[in-house]
């Protein structure tokens, strides 16, 4: 197989194997609806899949890499080991993924206000991925859908597939009906540090369904205004973890920031470290600076990174954010703003690149380290 | 070498007030904490506002969301700026004691009266 150019020109960086924390793998609702019960299987052949269409415009139409990439065009029809195959084709082999972290497609689920609906297609989709990827390729490493709406829903859905020993993580989509430090969230993540999984928060679904409008200030224009008000939800997220002190309640529990940017926790750290100092006395659970708490409890991914107008600017913000402890590299494939392991870093030296392509997420997900 | 400054009665500063006076031609904060005396330099090290106007405070703490305790009453001074918390015990920041304002070390000399009507001095 010819490898793609960027893995070729890199080759020598690449001789390592990585750690690719965000593979987008499709879920297509017609293998999918094979999971769910009779009733709800009836009901997605009559009604549809109640997918919350895109309000905003995407990357690209599809919002996946225009090439002929995220999917055989010639299976016809194409199952999900045609897929597969073209992923290990596309990614899996010329980027030397080790292991490859699942985070699906279409997290609809997460805007429904039809809970029991939304809890039957994370328990299909979770079993669809169980059997269908995870079982494909030993690299592969999968994420547990729930129906965030409903902890308690939610926490059954985590005790049911999170010991599947290629499970590594419980996603959600940034969009959301309260910032996820709130104690409502509890039960998810006593079911979290239970099973051991790190509790991923990944952008999308901001507005859409049931979720609040994607901005405070209400809902913006555009597609690259969405984009631009992405930190602003995850910041929120982030802020509301430590302020609630769920990290002295669940000193366990890791939380992944997926896709909303990086080098904006640089400067919210400095910011909610400085408050701190002033009103600590109304949070008193809070006990150490939150950026001792971003350190311990959070981790970031990197894609799509941010490359500040100078060199120096990006290593100094790369330490800010505590990249040698809490960075992870990841690719997004196959979406349209993909970062290509291999083009989307300057380049860092070895140990740093290290951490943040391999020994992070080694260390997050409990993966071993590279055979042979 | 310090120098006593004489800044007032004992009975001027109750436990639980403080006084600012001059001594030294410095402004400082005298600080009555439960009987005991002590003396912190009224500029704080953030920004160098007038620490001793601020409010004063316990320490509170929590064993978790939503739980609020109270620890050394009285012995902490917020600074009426930005509110960051000093040890007055000490003129150390609480969570970080390597910022600090200048602490005295303050005596009370009764010269054969009463506690009451004793001298509060400052050694500057
Ligand atoms: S001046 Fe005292 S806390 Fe800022």
């Amino acid at each position: 197989m010819e490898e793609s150019e960027p893995a070729v020109k890199n080759k020598k960086r690449l001789k390592k194997t990585i750690i690719d924390c965000d593979i987008h793998n499709e879920t297509p609702m017609n293998e999918v609806k094979e999971y769910l019960p009779r009733f709800y299987r009836d009901m997605v052949d009559s009604f549809g899949a109640r997918n919350v269409s895109s309000i905003y415009l995407n990357g690209t139409p599809s919002g996946r890499l225009i090439e002929g990439e995220s999917r055989p065009r010639s299976a016809s029809p194409r199952t999900t080991k045609d897929i597969v195959n073209h992923y290990r084709s596309k990614l899996l082999d010329p980027f030397h993924l080790e292991y490859g972290i699942l985070t699906a497609s279409d997290y609809s689920t997460h805007t429904l206000p039809d809970i029991d609906f939304a809890a039957a297609i994370a328990s299909a989709k979770n079993d669809y991925i169980a059997e269908r990827w995870l079982a494909e390729d030993s690299r592969l490493k999968g994420s547990v859908f729930i129906p965030k709406q409903d902890p308690a829903l939610s926490a059954k859905e985590i005790n049911r597939v999170g010991s599947h020993p290629d499970v590594v993580q419980v996603i959600v989509s940034s969009g959301a009906e309260k910032p996820y430090g709130h104690r409502f969230y509890y039960p998810i993540y006593e079911a979290c540090v239970k099973h051991n999984l790190p509790f991923t928060i990944h952008v999308s679904m901001e507005g859409l369904g049931m979720n609040p409008a994607p901005t405070g200030a209400g809902y913006v224009t555009y597609y690259a205004e969405y984009r631009a008000a992405r930190p602003q939800v995850m910041a929120a997220h982030l802020a509301s973890f430590i302020y609630e002190g769920v990290f002295e309640r669940f000193p366990d529990l890791r939380v992944v920031l997926q896709e909303s940017g990086v080098m904006w926790i640089a400067p919210a750290l400095w910011k909610m470290d400085q408050d701190w100092k002033g009103l600590r006395h109304q949070t008193p659970w809070v006990k150490k600076p939150p950026s001792e708490y971003f350190r311990q409890n959070v981790r970031v991914t990197s894609q799509p990174l941010e490359i500040p107008p100078d060199r120096e600017l990006f290593d100094k913000l790369l330490t800010s954010i505590h990249a040698n402890e809490c960075l992870l590299y990841c690719s997004d494939y196959p979406h349209w703003d993909f970062d290509s392991p291999a083009k989307a870093f300057p380049k860092l030296e070895d140990g740093l690149w290290e951490r943040v392509f391999y020994q992070n997420a080694a260390d997050l997900y409990g993966l071993p380290q590279r055979k042979g | 070498m310090t120098k006593g400054y004489v800044v007032g009665k004992v009975a001027d500063i109750p436990a639980g007030s403080k006084k600012l006076v001059e001594a030294g031609g410095r402004t400082i904060g005298v600080f009555n904490v439960n009987g005991v005396f002590y003396a912190l330099r009224n500029v704080c090290p953030h920004q160098g506002a007038e620490l001793c106007k601020g409010l004063i405070k316990p320490y509170v703490v929590s064993s978790g969301p939503g739980h609020f305790e109270y620890e050394r009453e009285g012995e902490i001074i917020r600074c009426p700026w930005h509110q960051w918390e000093f040890d007055i015990k000490s003129g150390c920041m609480i969570i970080d004691p390597a910022t600090r304002t200048k602490s005295y070390e303050v005596t009370v000399e009764t010269f054969g009266v009463s506690v009451e009507e004793g001298d509060i001095v400052v050694h500057v």
